[in-house]
């Protein structure tokens, strides 16, 4: 367990050093995706899988595979690789990194975690559907939350198609234009 | 017997279990291939190879021999390491979805409590492969065929897992166990009579995630010449073929699944018991040959009548049975 814990510390420690280090931004958005493996394995070790499934179906395969796909869409192949990785936001940068490394630390340190035991959890999806939206006797606010996100997803598709669609001829009035926004 | 207990514990089993998967993988690719062109020399009215071995049948044998013995090319500009990873990082996906399904009763490498998940998402990562293949070239053939192959997996994904929810809601569970249990008894409870919608739009798609005609716009040889895997020779490129036929066989294999009843007998007395993997192999093989079946005879669809059909048609009709079954389910 000790050995495999290690395996994947480094891994993702070695991608999450290789996205900030390497140059080329398609190496970067690949050491990434091995960073998010990483995260998965631990999922795994934990007797988590739907957490670990959904990491990897989230994460790697539609995050990255759309981060690639949108790098290699839009950006030349001499765009795609910089001469250098240091640029003016370095020193604001560290400042967020360390603040955000710092509280996290202090919360994982702080928190009691004796109480949490990991497990293989239910096999029936209703009783899975509710603990994931948690659905409950106690905790309604959680689902509530889970449908503002589907509307704000929902609004930022559609705003995405009105704004990516191609117009159709310049020559047409500003007024058939505005006729798809709304 | 001592010993076959002892093989029986856990780190053993999966190990060996998972060595045996990986055999039957690499295996089911090359003889899909050699399967591949016998159906296309059938349907064309020629007998297909039929030189090596007894009615051409040792044909796998001998392509496997021409590919070790082929010499390794790589672009002078490629991105060797990405160039190598992809076609390992198309292969593993689809060699590890096939833990997860069962072959017969208790023969199942992992049964998973949330089996179906763990298929739709290491299923997603096979794009990956894709993409890293097509820049890892540095190709512009090869770069066109990975973007439209990413494009194609992510658009064909969403009627893929819709297609799925029917069959979880009336399980009622994400363990393909479990969904194969539910369809005991004979034919007419096998999930493919009430989700039959469902079921045709989980084949579309699944001929669509595994690139096959009539979307193997990504490869499209006589536009662009083989698309992703174009720059690849010898072992490499076996590898990427052998993704591609094992994912075709495991579409196949998570229909059979899923829709067909597994290894559950058409009929209640056909029951073998623990050779029961006789009906899902017989089942899996028949799907396997409607996917051959429709390579030969089907041209290619464009670009924009691929993308029209999953988002217009195959979308909204799985969304639309969705609703009916939850309909159904709350009245009966």
């Amino acid at each position: 367990m000790t050995i495999i814990f290690g395996f994947l510390a480094g891994m993702m420690l070695v991608s999450a050093l290789g996205v900030v280090l390497s140059r080329n931004v398609v190496h970067s958005a690949l050491f990434m995706s091995g960073s998010f493996l990483a995260v998965v394995g631990f999922f795994v070790m934990l007797s988590a899988p739907a957490l670990a499934a959904f990491q990897l179906l989230i994460y790697v395969g539609a995050v990255s595979v759309v981060i690639l796909f949108g790098i290699m869409f839009t950006q030349s192949p001499q765009v795609r690789s910089f001469s250098t990785i240091v640029n003016k936001q370095v020193w604001a940068g560290l400042a967020v990194a360390l603040g955000v490394g710092g509280f996290l630390s202090y919360i994982l340190a702080t928190e009691d975690w004796g109480a949490t035991e990991a497990g293989q959890g239910t096999r029936d999806v209703a009783a899975f559907g509710e603990y994931l939206l948690g659905v409950g006797p106690d905790s309604e606010i959680f689902a509530m939350l889970f449908q503002l996100v589907a509307i704000l997803l929902f609004v930022a598709v559609i705003a995405a198609i009105v704004i990516s669609r191609r117009k159709d001829t310049d020559i047409e009035s500003a007024s058939d234009v505005r006729d798809v926004g709304e | 017997m001592e010993f076959l207990n002892f093989l029986n514990q856990e780190p053993w089993r999966f190990i060996l279990s998972f060595g045996v998967v990986l055999f039957l993988t690499l295996n089911l690719a090359a003889i899909l291939v050699m399967g591949e062109r016998k159906v296309a020399g059938y349907i064309q009215l020629r007998y297909g190879p039929n030189r090596v071995g007894p009615r051409g049948l040792l044909q796998p044998l001998a392509d496997i021999i021409k590919l070790f013995t082929k010499e390794n090319i790589s672009p002078g500009k490629a991105d060797l390491w990405i160039f190598l990873g992809a076609p390992i990082a198309m292969f593993i996906p689809v060699a590890a979805v096939w833990l997860v399904i069962p072959f017969a009763p208790g023969a199942v490498v992992a049964d998973l409590n949330v089996a179906i998940l763990f298929f739709v998402a290491v299923t997603s990562v096979g794009a990956l492969g894709v993409i890293m293949a097509g820049y890892g070239s540095r190709s512009n053939f090869s770069l066109l065929g990975a973007l439209r192959g990413a494009a194609q997996m992510i658009s064909y994904e969403v009627p893929l897992i819709l297609s799925l929810l029917g069959v979880v809601m009336l399980t009622g569970s994400l363990s393909l166990v479990d969904v194969v249990n539910a369809q005991g008894g004979g034919f007419w409870n096998w999930y493919f009579i009430v989700q039959f919608p469902m079921f045709i739009v989980f084949y579309i798609s699944s001929l669509a995630e595994t690139k096959r005609v009539p979307f193997d716009l990504p490869e499209g040889e006589s536009e662009i010449v083989g698309g992703y895997m174009i720059e690849y020779s010898g072992m490499t490129w076996a590898l990427i073929q052998a993704a591609e036929f094992a994912g075709m066989g495991l579409m196949a294999g998570i229909t059979t699944t899923l829709f067909l009843g597994g290894w559950q007998p058409p009929l209640p007395f056909l029951d073998f018991g623990q050779f029961n993997w006789i009906w899902f192999g017989i089942k899996t093989a028949l799907i396997m040959f409607t996917f051959q079946w429709i390579r030969w005879s089907l041209p290619r669809l464009r670009m924009d009548q691929l993308m029209d059909l999953g988002w217009k048609v195959l979308v909204p009709l799985t969304l639309v049975w969705l609703v009916i079954t939850a309909g159904a389910m709350l009245v009966f």
